[in-house]
């Protein structure tokens, strides 16, 4: 079967920010004191992985080691460096939900607008903002302005938004955690729903029971290559035991 | 499965085909955009809307004291001054608010490009419709002095949309060019604010041409602006067509700066937006 999600030795780099001349005006200065600096933060290294329709790849790893960087490059927001990222399909990005919600529109207005970000038609979005508001639970306060929202109001609304398709391929950036129990519950049911009509999954989470019991596959990233990949029991235990090694050598010194 | 999207970062974007290809796959978003660009600035004022059509006016009222009472301009013709003056402040307003909104609009939108996979040109693109909507409002408040100043409106008020075109590809174009530089370095945005209103002041807008010592004329017809607003005058009341040379500085400038704007955009944007 074709891979819905193939990545081929993809790097990403970034300019480093501290270094980074921001102005004109500073690079001048700094061309003149011969000082401008070309640094570069390879976020992520050499990354190669596939996922086939209907698996679940769970990523774990410490923080800063690239996972939501290598989200962005399969969510197609972060074109790679160097490498190549394929993905067919219709993706859902779930990646800090509600980016893009303007706090002086309405709850229905930043509805049809973020859906429309998404790829769809304001039209489409319209005939389904009724549903999508009805499974956010958030009926009430349709023609409030977002600004009074409360930030789990707000992820409610974006995740309703955002999987209001049968998406093919699932890129999700650790927001299970967000919400309240009952609406996180909600959301792991859906997430289900949709991995059980064939949608590829790629998740990041810190959360490595959640990551044993959805994936069928884990992959470990730290300094922006991969450690290990394949049962998700293994990986995770593994990624345990350097964490425990770490943490026995601090104890020690 | 089979389905009919595919992305593979290999895909080379090809510049001007690609970004009119995205342009229409995205045509609801960019009009959401434009929409929001529209109504979200005066969203908190009573007069709302109504702006547009009063900023351009109020603008009038102070120059044509200036010049048109203290200093007492001649204008070419016998046309009167405040409907020169009028004509030349909403061409060239749009200009400059569209050229400063394109060149702001991917600084100002990173939240969202960093987040969703949105083409950024719909963004940058979004702002420079807005001023041309913008612009065809405005062209209300001046018809209706043309209106009251017994100069009328000649037929040829059909043809403005052609020099709004050109005008709309030229404030794409370069700000297209100033919304890539303005991610590299942020300042380029200030700079380009003090482009604008030197280009702004070398553009017969509120002074009439005859004034200009005659060596320095060259100044101002070397400003391919000048010879958009002779074919916008023209048509826009003198009932008549500007002389083919501006026809053809316009058009060109027009399309050379559309081409060089899609172009280094869709070079630069992999090196762009990692830096946002």
């Amino acid at each position: 079967m074709t891979p819905a999600i193939e990545v081929h030795n993809a790097s990403l780099a970034f300019q480093l920010t501290r270094d980074r001349v921001g102005t004109l005006k500073e690079f001048a200065i700094q061309t003149v004191k011969r000082k401008v600096k070309k640094e570069q933060l390879w976020a992520v290294r050499d990354v190669s992985f596939t996922v086939a329709p209907g698996e679940v790849l769970g990523v774990i790893g410490p923080n800063g080691a690239g996972k939501s960087t290598l989200m962005k490059m399969v969510a197609r927001v972060l074109p790679p460096t160097r490498g190549r990222v394929v993905v067919r399909g219709v993706v859902a990005p779930m990646i800090e939900l509600g980016a893009g919600f303007n706090p002086e529109m309405t709850a229905y207005e930043n509805l049809i607008l973020y859906g429309t970000l998404l790829g769809r038609t304001p039209g489409q979005m319209q005939e389904r903002a009724a549903a999508i508001c009805d499974w956010a639970d958030l009926n009430d306060f349709i023609d409030v302005p977002t600004r009074s929202y409360s930030s789990g109001m707000l992820a409610r609304l974006g995740f309703s938004v955002a999987t209001d398709i049968n998406p093919e391929v699932l890129v999700v950036d650790e927001v299970l955690s967000v919400g309240d129990a009952a609406f996180q519950e909600k959301s792991k049911q859906r997430m289900m729903e949709m991995i059980g009509q064939g949608a590829a999954v790629l998740f990041v989470s810190h959360d490595l029971e959640t990551v044993k019991a959805l994936s069928d596959r884990a992959l470990w990233l730290d300094h922006g290559t991969v450690q290990g990949v394949g049962a998700p029991s293994d990986v995770v235990s593994a990624y345990q035991s350097t964490f425990a090694g770490q943490q026995d050598e601090q104890l020690d010194q | 499965m089979t389905s009919t999207f595919v992305y593979d970062s290999d895909q080379a974007r090809r510049p001007l085909v690609s970004e009119l290809r995205n342009l229409w796959n995205y045509r609801g978003l960019l009009r959401l955009l434009v929409t929001r660009d529209l109504t979200v600035r005066y969203k908190r004022s009573t007069l709302g809307v109504w702006w547009t059509l009063l900023n351009p006016l109020l603008f009038m009222v102070v120059l044509w004291m200036v010049f048109g009472q203290i200093f007492r301009f001649d204008t070419p013709g016998n046309t009167p001054y405040i409907v020169y003056l009028l004509s030349g402040i909403v061409y060239i307003t749009f200009f400059s608010q569209g050229l400063i909104a394109t060149g702001s609009s991917i600084v100002n939108s990173s939240s969202i490009l960093t987040k969703v996979f949105v083409p950024p040109e719909v963004f940058a693109i979004s702002s420079s419709v807005a001023a041309l909507v913008n612009f065809a409002i405005s062209l209300l408040p001046l018809i209706a002095v043309q209106l009251i100043t017994g100069v009328g409106v000649p037929w040829t008020m059909l043809l403005v949309p052609i020099p709004a075109l050109c005008m709309l590809m030229l404030v794409a174009g370069l700000g297209l060019l100033v919304a890539s530089a303005a991610v590299f370095f942020y300042d380029v945005l200030d700079l380009a604010a003090v482009g604008v209103l030197i280009l702004t002041y070398l553009t017969p807008t509120f002074y009439p041409i005859s004034i200009v010592p005659e060596q320095f004329l060259w100044v101002v017809e070397a400003n391919p602006l000048y010879s958009f607003l002779l074919v916008f005058r023209g048509f826009v009341y003198e009932g008549a067509f500007a002389p083919g040379w501006a026809f053809a500085v316009m058009i060109g400038t027009a399309i050379g700066f559309l081409l060089l704007g899609a172009w280094v955009f869709a070079r630069s944007w992999k090196s762009l937006v990692v830096l946002i």
